[in-house]
């Protein structure tokens, strides 16, 4: 039996490319990962990151707390524009929105210690309460603007008329009958 | 491309619904009775409008001046005009053209659409009619001769036939009274009454009929027996022999006189058969080319019979040709002619028979089916029909003694027009009454205590549980009923009862010939039930000034003017209790009053005086009535011992020169559902609510002006008045209050004097609205009080009475109105509409209050908010919309008065109008919020359930079967 031919030259080639000549000036192309040097960036990178201090944590912590708590009035500029491009009348849409600006408030008030309770410690424990007060004002301050929008609407039973149907009319006490 | 076509298919498909909302509603759930009035026996008769064809209708003048034509197949009215009172009406014989004599004009009408073709008018009053027969045919119109009376003299005019321009005019120098003018061709007569009342000389003068001149003259000497007009019994008219009888004092002989033949005067003996003659009448034909016969019919009190005579026209001899059998009880005969055969129809309870007038053999006899309810015939005409060599056809129209007009066709009940109906002078409301034995126990069940009431209850359902499998039974046809009819009030004929929407009331209607009615306003007025209450005497009216319906016991008292009363069942129409004209006093209103006793309808005697009343039966509230020049009057009772005295407490007199032509106030039923009107800034004006209030019309016709007052009716305290200048007080002002806010209509005319606001001359509507103050959110001087009194207003001594702030706009409007009232409902939550009766338009409209709210804004369109509360922009003209006439097409005459009440819907009221025509409908002022409508399609709501059904059935076992499958599949 004869000796199988050897492979062909492209074979050999695909099975053991050649090393890679890493030239200075030319860089990677695009997609190109070179699988030695990410390692050696990964590892260089781990070793500089230390341990944060507790202080240094609760500053972070309180940090994310006001974002927190300032939340709610980021959303208000935009809500208030679509509540007055949504108009008076009573609409799906309009009824959705108003039933949005009472929902989100009241869940956020009801959670207002949920909302905190990851970022509290010892530490932070003092600063936190005056958070949680901004939180809330912030949260009424949206309600607020519910409010005005159901007051626009004319939900509200602020006048006169809305009363009108609980007063009643005044008893004669004299009667006189026709009879002509 | 494809989705516009698909809307287009969309659109068609939606659009015919749409439209059919009207329409269906019309005339289903409206009703009206076009009434003539009873027909006269000397104004009725067949007659062809057109020469040319056969086909004949049927004439009328009635006893109320409607001139009427009905078509004799179907009863059915083919035109109507509305004339001046009784009068004279004759058929111009081979011409389209009927001739009326009413009043003081003669009129000739188109006998086939009812159009005018002339008429003249004159100074005295119209005393007959008679057409001018000519000799040769052809020769234009036919004249017309009518006879007047003018200051007391007869005054006979010759009418030109085509134009009604005088011809000819004949003055009787004498006062003597005319009575009735006849022609035989050759010669006019008039005939007269010469003496005093109470005996009367027949005066006979006959004329040229080419010039009028008097050519010879003849009294007859009847003093004895003529006492009125009334006693000369038939000057035979157009004949070619007329003749004029009387009947002597006590009927045992008929006098006849052949018009012309001064010499002869008749007797004939009047034949008794049982017991005394009580009426003699006698029936001629009335055509110049008709046998000279004549028919004598007398009636004793049981029974009925005829002869009839033949006059020889060359001796003048009058001889009795042969009789017809004494018949029991009353019976009609009437007269017609074909060519110059004459026949005779006799009409009684058991049979139809015609003879001719040359023999007595009888030409056709058939048995009469006629509803005994009708009662017995009084009157009729016939036309008689030969259809071959012996057989006759007849067909008459009779009045009955129930003021029934019936057309008896060979013997059998062609059609009944309930014409007693016609007339009517007072109507109200009745409930239908629950079957008493519920209603009792329901009462019982509530005063009892809590646990036995229970128990009792629990044993009647289980008593009611034997209905049961029949209501079972039943209920399939209900159901399939109530989805494929689309009536929601359609219930079984025959059965008065109560139905879940309140549409079936009863409405009492008393009638001027003291006739009472019951009608059925949820089945299309039909009558359910009649009575002659009173016999009034011809000329006069029963002039009822109440109607008092008492709904727990089911009983409706009438009173009259004289004193009368009649107690009747609303349900059955029996007579309870009666009382006859003339055993009490005079009687000028009345007022239903709450005593210790109990409601009960309070007769006010003249001058507004009630009398004295026994304690226990005392009104408990005040009263307010007109005194005798027709002043408003406060009364008061004082109780002294037994008897309770009534005591002036106020007197309002109008300022000098001015009379008091209406007093109004609030509806008995006027409930207030908001006792304020919201402003666009929501914002409250509170309404001056007060149920004392009077709206007084006085008028001054020397100054034209018109002032309306507004009074408190207990203190007679003035809370607002205004006047109209440039009024013309002849035309009908009218007015109606109800809530807050009066109404009224008149006409006003432009003054010099006024300057700076525009005027405007013609008919106007003035609505004002009354509030408690002009400040909104403000309830004017008694602030938070509970109560209101007249008397006191405030904790302050002397103080003035609270006045209402008082908003008024005028509307211009395009007719006159005759009769305004206000729709009722149960709450008053539904807007009120103004009901107003037209006149010149023979209509009823309902104006929305919307429309005549006063403060719409004027010059300017409304903002938002204003729109939002109803508002919309002033215009000055109200325009009679024809969405907004309840009578639709319907010519409704002669409407005196338009009552409503509420339904038990909120949204509907019931409205029904009388005169001399009957109409009825129900309006939803608020549109019919509460009831689905007739264009509800139930059975598609029905289809549309069933097929989700079927497609949920069929759907859902496959759907189940793919997901079982889908999960074994994936596995």
């Amino acid at each position: 039996m004869a000796p199988p031919p050897p492979p062909p030259q492209w074979v050999i080639d695909l099975n053991s490319p050649p090393a890679a000549k890493k030239a200075s000036g030319i860089p990677d192309p695009p997609g190109f990962t070179s699988t030695g040097s990410k390692k050696q960036q990964g590892s260089s990178k781990t070793a500089v990151r230390a341990p944060l201090t507790a202080d240094e944590m609760d500053t972070l912590k309180l940090k994310k707390a006001w974002e927190v708590a300032l939340a709610p009035v980021k959303q208000l500029p935009m809500t208030a524009i679509m509540m007055y491009m949504s108009g008076n009348s009573l609409q799906i849409f309009s009824i959705m929105m108003v039933g949005m600006a009472f929902k989100n408030p009241i869940m956020g008030l009801m959670a207002t210690n949920q909302a905190f309770e990851k970022l509290e410690s010892e530490g932070t424990k003092g600063k936190i309460t005056m958070v949680k007060a901004v939180y809330v004002a912030m949260q009424l301050l949206a309600l607020a603007l519910g409010i005005w929008k159901v007051n626009g609407m004319g939900l509200l039973p602020t006048t006169r008329s809305d009363w009108l149907a609980w007063e009643t009319a005044r008893d004669p006490l004299e009667i006189a009958v026709p009879a002509f | 491309m494809r989705l516009p076509i698909n809307l287009l298919a969309l659109t068609l498909s939606i659009l015919p619904s749409t439209l059919a909302v009207f329409a269906d509603e019309a005339y289903s759930i409206d009703y009206h009775n076009e009434l003539l009035g009873l027909p006269q026996p000397h104004t009725t008769f067949f007659h062809r409008p057109q020469s040319e064809e056969k086909a004949t209708l049927l004439y009328t003048l009635s006893d109320l001046g409607v001139l009427g034509a009905v078509h004799p197949g179907t009863g059915k009215v083919v035109w109507r005009q509305l004339l001046d009172g009784e009068g004279y009406l004759r058929a111009v014989e081979g011409e389209g053209t009927v001739v009326s004599g009413t009043g003081k004009s003669v009129q000739a009408w188109d006998a086939m659409n009812g159009r005018e073709q002339w008429g003249n008018s004159f100074a005295g009053v119209v005393k007959d009619v008679e057409v001018m027969e000519t000799v040769a045919a052809g020769e234009g119109a036919k004249d017309i001769l009518a006879l007047f009376e003018e200051e007391g003299k007869a005054v006979l005019r010759r009418l030109k036939g085509a134009s009604g321009d005088v011809k000819w005019e004949y003055h009787d120098p004498t006062e003597d009274l005319p009575l009735q003018v006849s022609t035989n061709v050759k010669d006019v007569f008039v005939v007269s009454l010469h003496g005093a009342r109470g005996g009367y000389n027949i005066k006979v003068s006959t004329l040229d009929p080419l010039t009028g001149k008097k050519v010879n003259e003849y009294t007859l000497t009847a003093k004895a027996d003529v006492h009125a007009p009334e006693d000369v019994l038939l000057v035979g008219a157009n004949s070619a022999a007329p003749i004029i009888a009387w009947a002597d004092k006590t009927i045992k002989n008929l006098k006849v006189n052949l018009l012309g033949k001064s010499g002869s005067l008749q007797t004939l003996p009047l034949k008794e058969s049982d017991g005394d003659i009580v009426k003699v009448t006698i029936h001629a034909p009335e055509l110049v080319q008709s046998l000279p016969h004549f028919l004598v019919h007398t009636h004793s009190a049981v029974s009925n019979r005829a002869d009839v005579y033949h006059i020889d026209l060359a001796s003048g001899n009058i001889n009795k040709e042969y009789e017809l059998p004494k018949l029991a009880g009353k019976g009609a005969v009437s007269t017609s002619s074909q060519d110059a055969n004459v026949y005779f129809t006799r009409t009684t309870q058991d049979e139809v028979l015609i003879v001719s007038s040359a023999s007595h053999g009888i030409l056709g006899r058939w048995p009469v089916k006629v509803d005994k309810q009708h009662g017995s015939f009084v009157h009729g005409v016939a036309e008689v029909v030969k259809k071959g060599a012996d057989s006759y056809a007849v067909r008459s129209a009779i009045l009955t003694s129930e003021e029934d007009w019936v057309m008896v066709r060979n013997g059998a009940e062609a059609w009944t027009r309930v014409e007693g109906l016609s007339g009517a002078v007072a109507a109200e409301w009745a409930e239908i009454p629950e079957s008493e034995s519920l209603a009792k126990t329901l009462e019982a069940e509530a005063h009892s205590n809590p646990l036995s009431a229970y128990i009792h209850r629990c044993k009647r359902h289980i008593n009611d549980l034997q209905y049961l499998p029949g209501y079972i039974q039943e209920l399939p046809f209900r159901i399939l009923s109530s989805v494929l009819s689309s009536d929601v009030t359609s219930h079984k004929p025959g059965a008065l009862v109560r139905d879940n929407f309140g549409f079936n009331k009863l409405v009492i209607v008393a009638t001027q010939r003291g006739r009472v009615y019951g009608l059925d306003s949820g089945s299309q007025g039909a009558v359910v039930w009649t009575l002659k209450a009173f016999d009034i005497p011809a000329g006069k009216q029963w002039d009822v000034k109440g109607i008092w319906v008492d709904s727990s016991t089911g009983v409706a008292t009438i009173r009259g003017a004289d004193g009368e009363y009649v107690l009747v069942q609303t349900l059955t129409g029996k007579v309870n209790e009666k009382m006859e004209p003339g055993n009490w006093p005079q009687v000028q209103s009345a007022a239903v009053v709450d005593s210790p006793s109990g409601p009960w309808i309070l007769p006010i005697g003249l001058n507004g005086n009630p009398g004295d009343i026994p304690s226990e039966w005392a009104p408990k509230d005040n009263l307010v009535v007109q005194g005798k020049d027709g002043e408003v009057k406060g009364l008061k009772f004082a109780v002294q011992g037994s008897l309770a005295v009534p005591i002036t407490a106020w007197t309002f007199q109008p300022a000098t020169g001015q009379k008091i032509v209406n007093v109004i106030s609030r509806p008995a039923h006027d409930p207030v559902a908001s006792i304020g009107r919201v402003l666009p800034d929501r914002t409250v004006m509170y309404k001056y609510l007060s149920p004392n209030l009077v709206l007084v019309t006085a008028v001054s016709d020397s100054a034209a002006t018109a002032t309306f007052y507004l009074l408190d009716s207990v203190s007679g305290a003035v809370l607002y008045s205004t006047t109209h200048e440039g009024v013309d007080t002849t035309q009908p002002i009218t007015s109606a209050i109800s809530e807050n806010w009066f109404v009224y209509s008149l006409w006003s005319d432009i003054l010099p004097t006024t300057s700076g606001l525009p005027a405007s001359k013609g008919y106007q509507i003035v609505v004002s609205e009354l509030y408690e103050s002009d400040v909104p959110n403000d309830r004017g001087p008694l602030g938070a009080n509970v109560n209101s009194s007249s008397l006191e207003p405030s904790d302050v001594a002397n103080a003035e009475p609270a006045l209402p702030h008082v908003i008024s706009q005028t509307y211009l409007v395009p007719e006159s109105i005759s009769h305004m009232s206000v729709t009722q409902t149960g709450q008053g939550i539904t807007v009120r509409q103004l009901l107003c009766t037209l006149t010149s338009s023979d209509s009823i409209i309902g104006i929305p209050r919307t429309i005549l709210n006063p403060s719409r804004p004027v010059g300017r369109d409304p903002t938002p908010a204003e729109a939002e509360e109803g508002l919309f922009r002033y215009q000055p003209v109200i325009e009679f919309d024809p969405k907004m006439i309840l009578t639709h097409k319907r010519e409704v005459i002669g409407v005196k008065d338009v009552i409503a009440t509420p339904a038990l819907l909120e949204s509907t009221s019931l409205v029904f109008a009388y005169g001399i025509d009957v109409f009825g409908t129900r309006v939803a002022p608020s549109a019919a919020f509460d009831i689905l409508g007739k264009s509800f399609n139930k059975m598609s709501l029905v289809a549309t359930v069933a097929a989700l059904g079927v497609g949920v059935a069929v759907l859902g076992p496959m759907v189940r079967k793919k997901q079982i499958n889908g999960r074994w599949q994936t596995a």
